[in-house]
């Protein structure tokens, strides 16, 4: 029996969201998506402040909702730890008695939780004397000083300081190890904290798994884009894919039915002339954008193919590249990786 | 331009200002403790204070309730509420009293049965003084409590959200984050509908009459005294107006900004 286990559905405004997730003790869950996705909701659904439409949410062996038997406990009678992404720590209470706040708070833990977030020095400071980085350390130890078994964590290092961000992870990796769930749409913050991750598009879980395979082998545009790759629907048929723009790329192994293609930028070339050679998926292309990424170049590519290749800044000068210029771009067959959709 | 509307400006703090300087320079310094202290002054006073707090007090109690609901209830009819309420501000209190006669006088819509079933008696007592007084004090304080919930509804919904997730049971929610966030509005709401009950004539002298040491207060014996003993007026002025300051100074950060 999962610590957390929720399948059922439910709506925000015309936005159905349909989830099935279960996390165990001490695991760690994040979830992505893009902006609107539901991921907030998803949070939302979990503490008690939006109720399921059908399904049911178990926490810790108890049916928290169940709308077929007309059961949703409240959000106070849900054992859970909720740290919402504008902090909202209660600004007429010290640093001390916010983290204290909870009904199942006890002295000895809010201690320690001031001890290792290092704010005991702040105990007695107001919220609107704390930087962000201390606030977001303050809504932390407010929600695990009432020892959740759940703990809902929505963006919890957007914009922190390098020592916020050092001691929450630290925190996070010793508490009492609740079942996590986080909210993010920081990448490296997934992979870095999560053991599982969940990309949550227009309300539905698109794919799931662990942070190296949703990497490898991204299901989606989004998932694709948070690894930094390209992704391609395509309709495979031998070692030929068509792809939903109608341009044909060459595949290296034979398949058949639809398809995602995944390419990764530093595998495509830019040449000023079309370049001969070896078998390989060469079309003509104009530049819609440039994009500097550390000691290399994004070049956002319009064409029949609309791809990001990665190249030096050497090779933007020396092919003239600007914005609407027109280039010859050139991918391997073997580099281009194809799974079944 | 800038000339004329100083200018304008100038008489608007002189027709503030005059008043009060013509109180003070008229006031009877010598002889003040004697008519303070005599038992006109003294019942005025107490019938005042006794009405304003009372009055505050049932302010508070049907006051808060009623601006939840017209600030964080999604209730329809808000709109003709909201309207009710601002009502006693802009009608002449004289107007008031006299509504407040035919609907809980002795033979009123309503008090015809409070005086049947209950024995009660509002008009030309005690009770019907703090009624007419919190008649007209109910919107000062309805309006600032309503206007401070509109705008941190956002707040404070988020604010209880976080408390009850928390493991705070409702109940608990409201003492320890809604009030305590609502409580500098809640103060000065009370403070000015206080002094609105305090200053309050029109309605009173209508609905309570005007019996001294019963409903005789201070703006009562004020007007009475003007026209036989004016130097009592004076003092009995003067106790207002010390009150009205007392009211106004701890208040002065939140309607004396830009100090």
């Amino acid at each position: 029996m999962s610590t957390l286990s929720l399948a059922g559905a439910t709506h925000i405004g015309d936005l159905p969201l349909n989830i099935d997730l279960n996390i165990e003790t001490g695991e760690t869950v994040a979830v992505l998506g893009p902006n609107g996705a539901g991921k907030t909701s998803l949070l939302r659904l979990i503490a008690g402040l939006l109720p399921l439409d059908t399904g049911t949410l178990t926490i810790d062996g108890t049916t928290v909702d169940d709308p077929a038997n007309g059961a949703c406990l409240p959000p106070h009678l849900r054992r859970l730890g909720w740290v919402p992404q504008d902090r909202l720590l209660f600004p007429h209470l010290t640093v001390a008695a916010n983290v204290g706040f909870g009904p199942r708070a006890d002295t000895g833990r809010v201690d320690y939780l001031l001890d290792a977030l290092d704010l005991t020095a702040l105990a007695n400071r107001r919220p609107d004397e704390c930087s962000g980085g201390q606030a977001q350390r303050v809504a932390l130890a407010r929600a695990l000083a009432t020892d959740p078994v759940v703990l809902l964590l929505d963006e919890p290092s957007a914009a922190l300081d390098v020592d916020s961000r050092h001691l929450i992870n630290g925190v996070l990796a010793t508490a009492d190890a609740p079942a996590t769930l986080l909210v993010t749409h920081d990448p490296v913050e997934a992979a870095t904290l999560a053991d599982r991750l969940i990309i949550l598009e227009d309300g539905t879980i698109t794919q799931a798994g662990s942070p190296a395979g949703v990497r490898s082998r991204p299901r989606t545009r989004y998932a694709a884009s948070l690894a930094g790759l390209n992704l391609l629907d395509a309709e495979a048929d031998g070692t030929e894919a068509v792809t939903g723009t109608g341009a044909r790329v060459v595949l290296a192994e034979p398949a058949n039915g639809p398809v995602h293609l995944v390419v990764p930028p530093a595998s495509v070339a830019l040449h000023a002339t079309r370049p001969e050679g070896s078998p390989r998926n060469v079309w003509q292309a104009t530049v819609a954008d440039l994009q500097p990424a550390f000691e290399r170049v994004r070049v956002v590519l319009d064409g029949p193919l609309p791809v990001v290749a990665e190249v030096t800044p050497s090779s933007v000068e020396r092919l003239g590249l600007t914005v609407g210029s027109a280039v010859w771009a050139a991918v391997k067959a073997t580099e281009v990786a194809c799974h079944p959709a | 331009m800038r000339r004329f509307l100083l200018v304008l400006a100038g008489l608007a703090v002189v027709l503030l200002a005059l008043p009060i300087v013509g109180l003070l320079q008229r006031m009877p310094w010598t002889s003040l403790p004697e008519l303070l202290g005599d038992d006109v002054t003294l019942d005025a006073l107490r019938v005042s204070l006794v009405v304003s707090l009372a009055a505050a007090l049932v302010v508070l109690v049907l006051g808060t309730p009623l601006a939840w609901a017209l600030g964080r209830t999604d209730l329809p009819g808000r709109r003709i509420v909201r309207a009710l309420v601002v009502l006693p501000m802009v009608l002449p209190p004289v107007v008031g009293g006299t509504a407040l006669l035919f609907a809980l006088g002795r033979r009123g819509l309503v008090g015809q049965w409070l005086e049947r079933w209950f024995g009660l008696t509002l008009p030309f007592t005690l009770a019907g003084a703090i009624v007419a007084a919190t008649f007209v004090a109910l919107p000062f304080y309805v309006i600032a409590v309503e206007g401070a919930l509109r705008s941190a509804r956002r707040e404070l919904d988020d604010l209880e959200e976080v408390a009850a997730t928390l493991g705070t049971p409702p109940h608990s929610v409201l003492l320890r984050i809604t009030l305590p966030r609502l409580l500098p509005a809640m103060a000065a709401g009370l403070a000015l509908a206080w002094a609105r009950a305090l200053g309050e004539f029109g309605a009173t002298i209508t609905f309570a009459g005007n019996l001294p040491g019963r409903t005789q207060t201070l703006p009562l014996a004020t007007f009475l005294a003007l026209q036989s003993e004016p130097e009592r007026a004076l003092a009995l002025s003067l106790v207002m107006l010390v009150v009205a300051l007392a009211v106004l100074l701890p208040m002065r950060d939140r309607w004396l900004p830009g100090r």
